[in-house]
């Protein structure tokens, strides 16, 4: 009953939704939004004609000129020019261009660069209480009252599993484990060896780029990442009990192999394992890749039946930065461009599909084509349950990665790989201005 | 330092146009290196005393820290060893390689020059990111080429015995050509009589290069260890595309450490300290290079 | 057969298994150029492609302004080593063949900033170039670039090859020195020249991190810079990336046969002959 309602209110949100949208590109005038609001018929710049530049990185050609191509649509006197950018070198780049007064007025932004690009950012001039009003997750980026981007879709991971591995185990929906220990099982049976022992099949598999899902499965036991006064903890119990359990799923249960192919999600993909922990991003890049491969997701498990402290981390795919070193003029079309984007739940819905991600503006929660992204309906349960530590540097990775490593394919023993991580980790911190925004996650007091 | 090459001494006493060449030549070099080498150096040791990110506009003086972390960082030293080890083998096995094709294509007995010529200095020019593709393949553990030749099951990239010996492999077969094609134009520019008296003396192929190529062949190999060490010292890119310093840190190389802490973490003053301590050592290894290819001439 | 026969067999097949080794992987390359990425992702690798398509090649020239981008690089590629070519051996003869106090203190000094690694320089010189407003200029690529040390320092190496007879020879016959430089060293050091516009040509061709730090407009891009754009966060588009790679390297190739022909071996004909 519960769930016809929900699917009820669905469909008569997206009726609605489809109708504003209709009424709005059918007339070019109606307002579109819900708390934050977009009035096409307000003209921009008064409706003098300005150039300005928008800069994102490769590989969301298609969603940029989407913006762009809709905005300019509505304020034919805007030009703007999209400049696209490698991703790697673009971190180098854009903050070097922000420094200077010709730089892009509006560009893409990913949280991990948030310390080399908050200083050049311009708040957005939408009231902080209408960004909560619409949209999820805006607590963790407030900045003394300011938003100077926040998230439009939240990305985690969820298990992925291959469909046809799945049924030739005789498993069936009923077998979907919600705890580790019944992962664990499921994983056995999902295993092949041939007569001499060797792998054929991988229950599952983590190899190849494990440190971020390490990062997040600590939270399961009430174990924040970070201290009190920002530094990073890794060797504590969570984090040893999580590692030993992968070791073991290898070591004891044999349902994988530390050398049973390097990248999982790519052999996920091709076919060699039945099960691997994957982001959101992957699900598009399966279906792009391998379309053979049929498969389903289920929400990560963990370690008892109860709810847990956090599922695992989430991280932020963000809103648009604007300029602050942008002439005022510029700047103002980049605000409005913001708001535009802010409100048009099209083109929010392009994005989040875009990359898998959870919707973070409450209209799209119960979107019926997003929930029909199988990685993303898992997460709608629990969603709240799922926790952003904050802009982490890049060092908090890469250290966990060296100490995996050195645990999986160096024999090194868990405490002290775990410790000297953490010992390099802070010490490459104490230049950094990281907070952590654990302290804001909703279910913070029940942090051990 | 002593960089000489010896040249017999001329006439002390030097012509008008001369003086003008030097002068103008001269000037124009330390101007141009002052400006677009010295200044930026300068500015890069300057801020190793200095929490530096230009990027946020950071640059606070923090006096020795920078330096202070750096020669206390045991990673740092590994990865020096790492890059000592690396360069060396990396450096033979260019000078090796180099001389053997380039003996043999310089040979009367090939005729087919210009195709093996062109088919050795294709891993040269095909870009990195195509050819770690393609080596990450053969590199597979389950479906690799290179176990398939060899009968074996090894995980090239993550074994730590084994990841260093296979990013040698890959940087030996991507920059082998550039000893070919240097060898090749200094072969082709000694002087043919000695070839052609020393074959009418009846001295046989391995005499030859031995007693007449290689000897003459001094300065152009000299050249090539030394710009080797040098660009071998700063390796980094194959590190990157391969194991990105693992598993753990078995294949952290001094520049890839150096690279990682400048445009990863941020952390350009202590960048600039280690790169410091790394020219520190190229430039001492590059004067015992030329020391030592002096005394032999001498 | 012939003693002299066997060995040239021999030597051949040498060659030509070590040409098996080294050009598998661009063969590899080139193959794949005509798969679909699906297909260079798949398990079951296959070395030809199942059903060849040109689709990467259209999308490589369709997506970006790929002849324009391929001009500038060409015409950057070439400015670049003709002046640097120019200028390392004119350097390379007044550091080689001239006394002067201070000579090998200059030299060491150019030598020395090969030694520096670039990751450490590359902001400061930045900052150099956004003082001088450079930025977005085709100076900014060529101006850093006039001089080289690696090319310096070759052709002083080469330099030492000229004997100083000749030069003597020359100065009685009352030439200027700018007389011997041009028209009796710079000849000498065809090899040297072959050989460093091989390498530079490669080296400015491939160039990208300051060419992008640089270039700010569209129509001045280059094409290593577009290159990189195959290489998206999350994958990276190897079918488009290998099919834009298969024709960026052409000017390459043709740079290195024509100066291996024409200058190497060229020079040893004549001298055999002469």
């Amino acid at each position: 009953m519960k769930q016809f309602t929900r699917r009820a209110i669905s469909l008569v949100l997206t009726l609605v939704m489809a109708l504003t949208a209709i009424s709005a590109y059918g007339e070019g005038s109606a307002v579109i939004g819900s708390t934050i609001q977009y009035d096409p018929s307000k003209p921009v710049n008064n409706g003098e004609d300005i150039a300005i530049e928008f800069w994102y990185w490769t590989g969301a050609d298609k969603l940029f000129q989407a913006v762009v191509d809709e905005y300019t649509a509505i304020h034919p006197n805007v030009k703007i020019t999209l400049v696209e950018n490698p991703f790697d070198d673009y971190w180098t780049k854009l903050p070097l261009a922000l420094q200077e007064p010709n730089g892009p007025a509006i560009f893409n932004v990913h949280n991990s660069h948030h310390e080399n690009l908050i200083g050049y950012l311009a708040p957005y001039v939408i009231p902080v209480e209408d960004l909560e009003a619409d949209f999820v997750g805006v607590s963790a980026h407030i900045i003394d009252g300011k938003v100077y981007y926040t998230d439009y879709g939240m990305m985690t991971a969820t298990m992925y599993y291959n469909k046809a591995m799945w049924e030739k185990a005789g498993l069936t929906e009923a077998d979907i484990p919600t705890t580790w220990d019944e992962f664990r099982e499921v994983a056995k049976k999902l295993t092949i060896r041939d007569e001499n022992g060797n792998l054929v099949q991988a229950g599952f598999s983590f190899n190849g780029g494990a440190q971020g899902d390490v990062l997040g499965m600590q939270y399961q036991y009430g174990q924040n990442l970070f201290t009190a006064d920002n530094k990073v903890t890794f060797n504590n119990d969570a984090v040893r009990s999580v590692i030993q359990r992968m070791k073991d799923i290898y070591e004891v249960d044999g349902s994988g192999d530390y050398n049973f192919g390097n990248n999982s999600g790519d052999n996920f993909g091709q076919g060699m394992i039945a099960m691997y922990l994957g982001w959101g991003f992957m699900h598009g890049l399966f279906q792009a890749l391998w379309p053979e491969t049929e498969f389903g997701s289920f929400e990560i498990p963990t370690p008892t039946k109860d709810v847990p402290y956090a599922y695992h981390r989430y991280n932020g795919e963000s809103t648009f930065g604007i300029n602050k070193n942008a002439p005022a003029d510029q700047q103002a079309v980049a605000q409005d461009i913001v708001r535009f984007f802010l409100a048009n739940d099209a083109l929010q819905k392009q994005f989040v599909l875009a990359n898998s991600v959870f919707p973070a503006k409450k209209t799209l929660a119960a979107d019926t084509d997003i929930m029909n992204v199988s990685s993303i309906a898992v997460l709608a349960k629990h969603i709240d349950r799922y926790i952003w530590p904050g802009p982490m540097p890049s060092a908090v990775e890469n250290n966990m990665k060296i100490a995996i490593e050195d645990i999986f394919y160096n024999g090194a023993d868990i405490g002290t790989a775990l410790k000297n991580a953490e010992d390099t980790c802070n010490m490459e911190l104490e230049g950094s201005e990281f907070e952590s925004v654990e302290p804001s996650y909703a279910h913070a007091s029940e942090a051990k | 330092m002593n960089l000489q090459i010896r040249s017999k001494s001329r006439d002390p006493l030097r012509s008008r146009s001369e003086i003008i060449l030097r002068n103008t030549v001269v000037a124009s070099l330390i101007l141009f290196f002052l400006a677009f080498y010295f200044i930026p150096i300068g500015i890069a040791f300057w801020g190793s005393f200095h929490l530096w990110n230009p990027l946020k506009g950071q640059f606070r003086y923090t006096g020795l820290k920078n330096w202070h972390n750096v020669l206390n960082n045991q990673l740092f030293w590994y990865s020096l060893k790492n890059t000592g080890l690396f360069s060396v083998i990396a450096v033979l096995a260019r000078i090796v390689i180099g001389l053997l094709l380039a003996s043999a294509l310089f040979s009367r007995l090939v005729k087919a020059k210009s195709f093996f010529r062109t088919l050795y200095y294709l891993p040269t020019i095909t870009p990195m990111v195509a050819v770690a593709f393609v080596w990450k393949n053969m590199y597979d553990p389950q479906f690799g080429l290179l176990n398939q030749l060899l009968g074996t099951k090894i995980n090239w990239l993550f074994d730590g015995r084994y990841a260093m010996l296979a990013i040698l492999l890959l940087t030996i077969w991507k920059d082998f050509g550039y000893a070919v094609v240097i060898l090749l134009g200094g072969m082709y520019s000694l002087p043919m009589d000695c070839f052609e008296a020393a074959e009418i003396d009846g001295a046989d192929a391995c005499q030859r290069f031995f007693g007449i190529t290689l000897p003459l062949l001094r300065p152009t190999v000299l050249f090539i260890v030394i710009t080797s060490f040098i660009s071998y010292f700063q390796t980094y890119i194959p590190v990157m595309v391969l194991t990105q310093g693992g598993p753990g840190t078995k294949t952290q190389l001094a520049t890839y450490l150096i690279f990682d802490q400048a445009f990863s973490k941020y952390n350009f003053g202590y960048a600039s300290a280690m790169s410091f301590i790394l020219f520190l050592l190229i430039a001492l290894l590059t004067a015992l290079s030329f020391r030592a290819s002096g005394r032999k001439e001498q | 057969m012939s003693k002299e026969q066997w060995k040239s067999i021999g030597l051949n097949a040498v060659l030509l298994v070590f040409s098996a080794v080294t050009i598998l992987p661009f063969l590899w390359m080139l193959a794949s150029s005509f798969k679909t990425n699906a297909e260079i992702s798949a398990l079951a690798q296959r070395f030809l492609p199942r059903n060849p398509t040109w689709q990467n090649y259209e999308n490589a020239l369709n997506k970006m302004s790929f002849l324009r981008y391929f001009v500038n690089s060409l015409s950057y590629a070439l400015v670049i080593s003709l002046i640097t070519i120019y200028t390392s051996a004119i350097a390379g003869f007044v550091l080689c063949k001239y006394r002067f106090r201070g000579r090998e203190l200059v030299f060491g000094m150019i030598l020395s900033t090969m030694m520096v690694p670039g990751v450490v320089t590359i902001i400061p010189r930045y900052s150099m170039m956004q003082a001088l407003g450079w930025l977005n200029q085709f100076q900014a690529l060529i101006v850093p670039s006039l001089f080289t040390s690696f090319g310096i320092f070759m052709m002083r190496q080469s330099c030492a090859a000229v004997p100083d007879e000749v030069l003597e020879a020359a100065r009685i016959d009352g030439a200027n020195e700018f007389y011997i430089f041009h028209r009796i060293v710079f000849p000498m050091l065809r090899n040297a020249v072959a050989s460093m516009a091989i390498f530079q040509f490669l080296w400015a061709w491939e160039d990208y991190l300051w060419p992008y730090l640089m270039i700010r407009s569209e129509s001045k891009q280059l094409l290593s810079i577009a290159l990189n754009m195959f290489s998206g966060r999350f994958s990276t588009d190897y079918a488009g990336l290998f099919a834009a790679t298969s024709i960026a390297i052409i000017p390459v190739v043709l740079c290195y046969l024509v100066f291996q022909k024409r200058f190497i071996e060229g020079i040893a004909s004549s001298a055999v002959k002469g």
